[in-house]
């Protein structure tokens, strides 16, 4: 690999991000870790330098403010770094009610979720040509292609996601810059996400994936350059389900799942571990509506 | 001093209760069980009944304490009910955290595990580093969720301090069947003993007579909220058992075992327990924490308190020595 070109993640701090930093890393890829200003970035740098021989730059933005994706990829420039493939990872997910969420909180989960990932590709996208063969990988979720309570705006706008990359990657066909998204079901991302997780029922916890198992598939995708990377057997089954389940039953289902998901409130991470949720008929179909 | 201790009928609690007993202080000890054969004995420590699951016994055995040490915890990888690692390791820890801060503790002191860490690349692992897996077992998750809850009641105004302990031997009571001492003993006695392959593998060993002065020097110079390793010697199994052969001439044959035969070995024996209905000390997702390198870094310890661990060798020999009287004696 050239030793002069460098992969930039955002949200590299905690979770997926993590992970996909410490396999580029594993990968003999240089960096530029982006992430929420704090102590994780700054130790997940120098873990990297001090266990791998790849450069490693942390630049500490909320690319959630739209001028800060303009002012990363100003530092990135200033600093020659030439960037050849690029990861849209940072995202805000959500487990609540619409009515329960604010305005102040829906306008910051969709400018990070969409607006950032839209900023940054069309930043980047010139020098990605230019150093190429360049990869964008961006990160949906399983989620866009169901519609799940409480998850209405995190699954609007990782669909968004969905539908950029495959459009950009018909546009970008034939140039040197190839477009994956990959599509990840529920991952034990941090300890209240994993807590969570804990709390399903056991068909759903089999989806559960930990990020350090998916972030290899996730690359070995994206230089293979697939179009749509679905990480794990569940999950590809779930979506195959999805698929040639009626519309009627799935609408029960949904209904169904409204009970069990009211006691899955962060908030009450107390109880999390108590008897997951009794697997009734309808229920083998369950992980698909309360999972992703 | 008045000083309260959790746990001290474990492997840790016990020696610290002791020591602790020995240096002149009074010392309320905390036990599920007072008929209890690991309860330590001596005229400075004294007993309480209760459990750290239940607040009012820990009001009773905290009243005019001035610090506490919290080495009590579910320590195994697997338990029948799982939710047992959360109500001792988490809500027991949040229980201690809060009867203290209520009777006016001035600094409490929680032993962790350098597992809530995981395994180790290239270079030992430091206070900071951060995990490169998921947790896979509940021990694990649940001592990083208490830890993280000792740090935030150290934003509300109670001085608490985390040790990290590694692989702990040395002369102590016995309080579980796969501890570093019980595969000492049987591999001084001659018995054929199996090391994760490669025997390349590296792992910390801390001494116990280091790991009690650890936390004697954490409650006396630890910083508000943060975390100490409280380790030894970074060492290979196979380098670890060679160098136990030296100083006891030992004619153990050391066997290197594949990953799945222990796996094999694992599956074998949850059927057992399947069928006697034991507890299991070992399982197939356990086995996946011996076969990784497990390296630790103590310098911050040795910085910030003045740690000094004894070398792998002197502590071998005491280990040795002390294993070899208490056998005569049984």
């Amino acid at each position: 690999m050239n030793n002069n070109l460098y992969t930039l993640i955002t949200g590299a701090s905690e979770g997926f991000g993590r992970a996909l930093a410490l396999e580029c890393a594993c990968r003999g890829m240089n960096l530029v870790l982006v992430a929420l200003p704090g102590a994780e970035l700054y130790n997940l740098s120098q873990f990297i330098q001090r266990n791998f021989t790849v450069k490693v730059i942390a630049i500490e933005k909320d690319i959630s403010i739209a001028e800060n994706c303009v002012q990363l990829f100003k530092n990135v420039s200033e600093l020659n770094l030439k960037v050849n493939i690029l990861i849209n990872n940072a995202g805000i997910g959500n487990t609540h009610l619409f009515c329960d969420g604010s305005i102040a909180f829906y306008q910051k989960q969709v400018q990070l979720n969409v607006m950032a990932t839209i900023l940054l590709t069309r930043l980047f996208l010139d020098s990605l040509e230019k150093n190429g063969p360049s990869y964008i990988l961006n990160v949906g979720s399983l989620c866009s292609f169901f519609f799940l309570a409480k998850k209405q705006v995190y699954g609007a706008t990782k669909s968004f996601i969905y539908f950029f990359s495959k459009s950009l990657r018909n546009e970008l066909a034939g140039s040197n810059v190839h477009v994956s998204v990959i599509c990840p079901g529920g991952m034990n991302t941090n300890l209240s996400v994993t807590m969570l997780n804990k709390k399903m029922s056991w068909l759903s916890q089999l989806a559960v994936m930990n990020p350090e198992n998916v972030a290899p598939i996730a690359i070995d995708g994206l230089l293979k350059q697939k179009e749509v990377i679905i990480p794990g057997r569940v999950n590809k089954l779930f979506l195959l389900l999805n698929t040639v389940i009626p519309a009627y039953l799935k609408k029960m289902i949904a209904n169904h799942q409204m009970k069990p998901l009211n006691s899955m409130h962060p908030a009450n991470n107390r109880t999390f571990l108590q008897p997951s949720i009794a697997v009734t008929c309808p229920a083998i179909i369950k992980p698909i509506i309360s999972r992703v | 001093m008045k000083i309260f201790v959790t746990g001290a009928t474990g492997y840790v609690g016990n020696a610290l209760a002791l020591k602790l007993a020995n240096d002149g202080h009074n010392v309320n000890i905390l036990v599920r069980d007072s008929s209890s054969k690991n309860i330590p004995v001596h005229q400075g420590i004294h007993v309480f009944e209760g459990d750290i699951t239940n607040r009012g016994t820990l009001v009773r055995a905290m009243q005019q304490c001035q610090q506490v040490y919290h080495t009590a915890a579910l320590v195994k990888l697997w338990a029948k009910d799982k939710n047992q690692f959360y109500r001792v390791n988490v809500e027991g820890t949040e229980n201690v955290l809060a009867v203290a801060l209520q009777t006016g503790v001035k600094k409490l002191v929680f032993t962790s595990t350098c597992g809530v860490l995981g395994a180790s690349l290239k270079e030992p692992l430091t206070e900071d580093d951060p995990r490169i897996k998921a947790f896979d077992n509940e021990y694990e998750f649940t001592k990083s969720i208490a830890e993280s809850l000792v740090r935030k009641y150290a934003q509300n105004g109670l001085s608490t301090v985390i040790v990290s302990l590694s692989k702990v031997f040395g002369p102590g009571i016995e309080t579980h069947p796969i501890s570093v001492n019980q595969l000492t003993k049987k591999f001084i006695e001659g018995k054929l003993t199996f090391i994760p392959k490669p025997g390349s593998l590296i792992s910390n060993f801390c001494f116990i007579d280091d790991i009690v002065r650890g936390h004697l020097l954490a409650m006396d110079k630890g910083m508000d909220g943060e975390k100490y390793i409280l380790g030894g010697a970074n060492i290979s199994y196979t380098d670890f058992f060679e160098t136990i052969r030296k100083i006891t001439f030992s004619t153990a044959r050391l066997v290197e075992a594949p990953k799945w035969c222990a796996k094999v070995f694992a599956a074998m024996y949850w059927l057992k327990q399947r069928l006697t209905g034991n507890d299991l000390f070992f399982t197939v997702r356990g086995v996946n924490h011996v076969y990784c390198d497990k390296a630790f870094s103590s310098g911050k310890a040795v910085d910030h308190l003045g740690y000094q661990p004894t070398a792998i060798k002197d502590a071998l020999e005491q280990t040795i020595n002390f294993l070899k009287t208490a056998s005569h004696e049984q």
